[in-house]
């Protein structure tokens, strides 16, 4: 296993056209807002595929997990594009998969079902974000949910 | 018209989500998207001219572009002429903010009342340049914009995304010593054909404006594309004439 860390990145899809990527943006913004602010930072897609400086040293120098809301998985390979490490890529329909009773609807504004499967891809994000920071990090929130 | 040549305009959104300009790109596209102009329009996601390769990017240059940005770098506008083609029109979110006169949007994961605003405020603008784009001022009526926009529209599940691009013709064209490749030059032409439109200058023009959709023509090269179209409208004339 790598070396800790002290802070985690968190790319999500930038897809628009079905719910599942904003699904993934949802767990995203649950994660580094409510569950662990103190240990990831967002990283925008759009920043990777311009090759913006900043986000490419990020990328290139912190452990990243990717959140994918179709096949295509553009967070993944746009990370490792840039040179990253993509300690875990996730796929939302995966989660769905293990979720069924959870279908998301609405692109926009998710209904309830997409709001409770990105808060379960949201719990498995923080799990992987709790095997690679580092010990000595601040407390973290936790059991913190808005769902 | 054919299908294929059904013009439309693809809205590129930078979608940046550190941002919650990022977030007004993404509504405000959905809003055009699915609401405004949904005819008129198509998405073309942003990551996708490099993971989803060649095919992506062909789509991309099929239609001319609205890049949809949050902030001064301009992503999309960047990434769509980097990878498809320089966009027919660019909008940024700060900007339309400041000259709306709206306030303090924030709130990337869920907007407030100004980011909003600030929502309508750029597909409004959007839905304005496609029609400038296509030559539709006025055929919408404005009252729609004031309807709130659905929130589903765009794709069910399961459809494919971006299924696009692939066995578009195209047909190259010698320009000034320079080998052109013209997208959906055959269509056109036979589109042209069918209409019993003769091979003259006015029909050289029209040739130009529909061709330059598609394919991007330099500034000042007009006279020479425009000579070279009806060059080789002639001969599809003169072909199908010697067929029939």
């Amino acid at each position: 296993m790598s070396e800790p860390t002290q802070c985690v990145l968190i790319v999500p899809c930038s897809g628009i056209g079905k719910p599942f990527g904003t699904v993934s943006r949802e767990a995203a913004y649950e994660v580094v807002e409510d569950l662990r602010p103190n240990q990831t930072h967002l990283v925008a897609l759009s920043r990777l595929v311009m090759g913006d400086v900043e986000a490419r040293t990020a990328v290139a120098t912190c452990p990243a997990i990717t959140l994918d809301g179709c096949k295509l998985a553009c967070a993944t390979k746009m990370v490792r594009e840039c040179g990253g490490s993509v300690m875990r890529g996730f796929a939302v329909l995966d989660v769905y998969r293990r979720h069924r009773d959870l279908k998301p609807h609405g692109i926009a504004r998710l209904n309830d079902g997409g709001l409770k499967l990105a808060h379960a891809l949201a719990t498995e994000v923080t799990a992987v974000v709790d095997s690679l920071v580092a010990p000595s990090c601040p407390a973290e929130i936790k059991g913190n949910s808005h769902v | 018209m054919s299908d294929l040549l059904r013009r439309k305009v693809g809205v590129v959104a930078c979608s940046g989500e550190e941002i919650a300009e990022g977030s007004v790109t993404r509504l405000a596209a959905l809003r055009v998207l699915g609401y405004l102009r949904p005819d008129d329009t198509v998405t073309i996601c942003l990551p996708l001219f490099l993971a989803g390769g060649e095919g992506d990017r062909q789509f991309a240059r099929v239609y001319p572009t609205i890049a949809v940005d949050g902030c001064e770098k301009r992503c999309a506008a960047r990434a769509a002429e980097r990878y498809s083609g320089k966009p027919a029109a660019s909008v940024v979110v700060d900007e339309i903010v400041a000259q709306a006169g709206i306030h303090g949007v924030a709130g990337r994961r869920q907007l407030n009342a100004a980011g909003q605003q600030a929502v309508k405020a750029t597909a409004e603008r959007i839905a304005l340049l496609v029609d400038e784009i296509l030559g539709n001022a006025g055929d919408h009526h404005t009252a729609a914009l004031e309807t709130p926009a659905p929130d589903e529209g765009l794709q069910a599940e399961g459809e494919t995304t971006c299924s696009c691009g692939s066995g578009i013709p195209v047909q190259n064209v010698l320009i000034g010593g320079e080998m052109v490749t013209f997208i959906a030059l055959p269509l056109i032409m036979q589109q042209f054909r069918a209409a019993a439109k003769v091979p003259d200058a006015n029909t050289a023009r029209e040739l130009l404006d529909t061709a330059r959709i598609y394919t991007a023509v330099p500034d000042g090269a007009d006279e020479a594309y425009a000579s070279a179209l009806l060059r080789v409208y002639t001969a599809f004339c003169e072909g199908q004439e010697a067929t029939a």
